[in-house]
């Protein structure tokens, strides 16, 4: 049987052996190639433009995206002099419902949002406990169906903040300068894969369907974010958002054994923080935990999942912190709550500011420091 | 960085903008050369002193080696930067290996060790810097090469950015004389290096990164146990996306070489439309697999000292070249399935030499080779053997009763997109790009270009590494 032969067109160091190569042939075919650029040109130009049309069309707006590379910016700030502000951690809601505008009205500073979508903020805050330079004030949003279970959507963001490389902030200045403001598609919802993904495909037989989170907020340059306007005016959207949830609760009922699991893992998390505060406090950290407003179907999930009596008061009673239950204020039961879990934007404003007074009226800081 | 990011978009218009500036040829050298530095070091500036350790000793063996007139002097240089370069290689790359498989022969033995926790990051780029260096000293060893008349053209030739990290492997008799002699890319050269650009980053950032990688993650990160369908589906998709990752970055890494005045060589060669393996080993990652005859195999005998040699040449060559990949047993089970492959071939080709088959029968043996390519893809991306073991059992029907793991999405994709692949292969074996787009339509070029940078901008990439990097 003969070896076949490779292309004749163009020899490759394949079929010369045990020589110096030669400088390689790089010919370019002889054609109007400048003209056959601007042509590219124009064609991308065109179909980018009506793809940003029809995006903005659909509702989307320019904002900054919410990236590894967002986060890190903010964190950066606790290692870069600003170690002595208010921090944010926890999942969405804290994200969603916490407004940094309103908190700097009232506190005369900005705090610091770090708060990841669809995460427990464990990570985070043994991260900011590892972190000497950390020495203000921290408030952990506690999601409990994220927080007890240590789920982690944004794994290893601490991780990339560590390892960021220059070219990657360069990057991030780069995109946040020059392109995000701009451009409306670029969101995660409407990138190519996805739209193809969400279309009517039949599934297959025996593999369940799952819908994926949708877009449901906008954000800022500084982390500052609130949930999209979409989300409050089209009802269809909200009821979407609320059946996307809606896929997590319920299922049969857990076996002895899935029990016993279920409450070593919550108390694996209240240990993780437990440790992870006590370091802070050394240090003279102020730390609080705030459970915020859910609603609906997601509040009885929540409340059947993860008992308030076996997660929210064992965390308090371990890490000896304060903190604060939206269920035991009065102000906190009147909030707009779309899809049952976050705020919108409106009662975002007014939360921050209940927020706020809660916290300086019931948990003042000594010496003068503010939240 | 990476070629798929923001940042290198801003930092190859400046290069080219300062490269066209009316600047001496020295100027613009060192220009380059500064350039690829940063290049290097956006990624950790500190491990830049590597680089120039590897550059130094390089230059300094090649200039002994040069002078020296004893052949035991003439190999102690040559050992020096082979050395040098292997032990970094081996440090970096293999040492919490090294380390974790003492551990594991310690315990087997029953003598208790415990290895120190080592976190040994990885320097980017550095299988293929000291294969490029490393050849500079062997070529002069073996007078194949005379040494760079000045240091500046050595360390361009080291560091130069579109191959640094990735490849293609070049040899100093392909780069070193380009910069010797004072070039400017042509507007016709420019424009076809962007769109060469514009193809490879196409194959990364939609093909492998948006299309394929999803359902490769799927079969073999989650821990789930795949059917036939998923699992042949995921291996499939792995196959399209290791293709369409690497090669993608040559494309990218010759199209931003062009545009720059350079010619760098061919990497790939439609390799999925190999027939036999000797016949892949011409397609696939060509600089590497040349780099291991030249180096390697031909010096372990290659096929002058009978069948026997040949194959233990084969194999040693082969599973080398597995271990190159990265420091896990799946690799070297990659390196020696191929080399089996290859043995095997030998022996079927001594068998039946008389044989001539006919076009179909060509078609069916080069479909079979890929078939066994994908075999060997299972364990190139499996993290351990249980993950590769249960994908292969599930590819050859072994998990009975598994449930389905990917979407129809993912499944249409795999089943457009790999077989395009594949076709397309085909259709170019015997074909270079650029033939065929000497004859194709102008407007048609335009517009495919179009969409093809269209697609790279709406897939919205975020940035990820290519898989090589890795290695």
């Amino acid at each position: 049987m003969p070896s076949t032969t490779t292309s004749a067109e163009r020899l490759t160091a394949s079929d010369r052996p045990g020589v110096a190569q030669p400088v390689p042939e790089r010919h370019v075919p002889n054609r109007a190639w400048p003209r056959v650029l601007l042509g590219a040109v124009i064609v991308a130009a065109t179909l980018i433009g009506a793809w940003e049309w029809h995006w903005r069309a659909y509702g989307a707006v320019p904002g900054i995206l919410d990236n590894e590379g967002l986060w890190a910016m903010q964190r950066r700030r606790i290692d870069t002099g600003e170690g002595s502000r208010t921090v944010l951690i926890g999942s969405s809601r804290t994200f969603f419902d916490v407004q940094l505008p309103v908190w700097e009205k009232l506190s005369g500073q900005r705090p610091i949002q770090l708060g990841l979508i669809g995460t427990s903020p464990i990570s985070v805050l043994e991260d900011l406990a590892e972190d000497p330079k950390f020495t203000g004030q921290l408030l952990i949003g506690v999601a409990p169906d994220l927080f007890f279970s240590g789920y982690q959507f944004k794994a290893g963001m601490p991780r990339y903040f560590h390892r960021e490389s220059p070219s990657q902030r360069v990057g991030q200045y780069l995109s946040m300068r020059f392109v995000e403001p701009y451009v409306a598609f670029l969101d995660g919802d409407y990138a190519l894969f996805t739209v193809i993904e969400r279309q009517a495909w039949p599934e297959r037989p025996g593999r369940p369907t799952h819908l994926h989170v949708r877009k449901l907020s906008v954000t800022e340059a500084d982390r500052n974010n609130y949930m999209w306007s979409k989300v409050e005016t089209d009802p269809e959207y909200a009821a979407l958002a609320r059946k996307i949830w809606a896929q997590n609760f319920g299922g049969p009922a857990p076996t002895t054994a899935e029990i016993a699991a279920h409450h070593a893992a919550v108390d694996k998390e209240i240990d993780r923080a437990a440790a992870a505060v006590a370091k802070l406090r050394a240090r003279g950290v102020a730390v609080i935990f705030v459970r915020e407003p859910s609603a609906g179907d997601y509040l009885a999930d929540e409340d059947k999942g993860f008992p308030r009596a076996t997660s929210w008061e064992p965390l308090l009673a371990k890490t000896g912190a304060p903190g604060i239950h939206f269920q035991d204020y009065p102000e906190m039961q009147h909030y707009d709550i779309p899809e049952w879990s976050h705020l919108s934007h409106a009662s975002a404003l007014q939360y921050t500011t209940d927020l706020y007074r809660i916290l300086e009226r019931d948990h003042p800081l000594p010496d003068g420091r503010r939240w | 960085m990476v070629f798929n990011t923001l940042t290198f978009v801003v930092f190859f218009a400046l290069v080219l903008a300062i490269h066209a500036l009316p600047l001496g040829w020295t100027t613009r050298k060192i220009n380059l050369l500064i350039a690829s530095y940063l290049f290097y070091a956006a990624w950790n500036p500190p491990f830049i002193l590597l680089l120039w350790i590897s550059t130094i000793v390089d230059w300094y063996a090649a200039q002994g080696l040069v002078k020296a007139e004893r052949p035991a002097a003439r190999r102690a240089w040559m050992l020096l930067s082979v050395v040098a370069n292997l032990g970094m290689l081996l440090y970096f790359k293999y040492g919490a290996f090294l380390l974790q498989n003492f551990a594991a022969l310690m315990a087997a033995l029953g003598i208790p060790y415990h290895p120190p926790t080592v976190d040994i990051v990885l320097p980017v780029g550095i299988s293929f810097y000291t294969f490029a260096t490393m050849s500079y000293t062997l070529d002069i060893y073996l007078r194949r090469a005379l040494p760079a008349r000045n240091f500046l053209d050595y360390a361009l030739f080291v560091t130069f950015f579109p191959h640094l990290v990735a490849g293609p492997i070049m040899r100093p008799t392909e780069l070193v004389p380009q910069f010797e002699i004072p070039r400017r890319a042509s507007a016709r050269q420019l424009c076809f290096g962007l769109g060469l650009m514009t193809v490879g980053l196409f194959n990364k950032v939609v093909l492998a990164d948006t299309f394929l990688s999803g359902a490769a993650e799927q079969v073999f990160d989650r821990g789930k146990l795949p059917g036939m369908l998923d699992a042949w589906a995921g291996t499939l998709a792995f196959s399209g996306q290791i293709f369409c990752d690497f090669a993608g970055y040559s494309t990218t890494a010759i199209g931003a070489a062009l545009c720059l005045g350079f010619a760098m060589p061919d990497n790939f060669r439609f390799p999925y439309a190999a027939i036999g393996f000797s016949d892949f080993w011409r397609r696939w990652h060509i600089t590497l697999s040349a780099w291991l005859r030249d180096y390697l195999y031909i010096p372990l005998g290659g096929n002058r000292y009978g069948a026997a040699r040949t194959n233990v040449a084969l194999m040693t060559t082969m599973l080398l070249g597995g271990l190159w990949h990265g420091a896990n047993w799946t690799f070297v089970v990659w390196g020696g399935l191929h080399g089996t492959y290859l043995v095997a071939e030998r022996a079927i080709r001594s068998r039946f030499s008389g044989v001539r088959p006919g076009p179909l029968a060509l078609v069916a043996i080069g479909l079979l080779t890929y078939a066994l390519v994908d075999v060997t893809w299972v364990f190139f991306r499996a993290k351990d053997f249980t993950t590769a073991w249960h994908v292969i059992t599930g590819m050859f029907g072994g998990n009975g009763g598994a449930k389905p793991i990917l979407s129809t999405v993912f499944l249409v994709s795999v089943a457009t997109i790999v077989p395009s692949i594949v076709g397309v292969h085909w259709y170019m074996r015997n074909r270079t790009l650029e033939s065929v787009l000497a004859r194709a339509p102008l407007p048609l070029i335009a517009v495919l270009w179009g969409l093809l940078a269209f697609a790279i901008v709406i897939a919205q990439g975020t940035g990820s590494s290519f898989i090589y990097f890795q290695f």
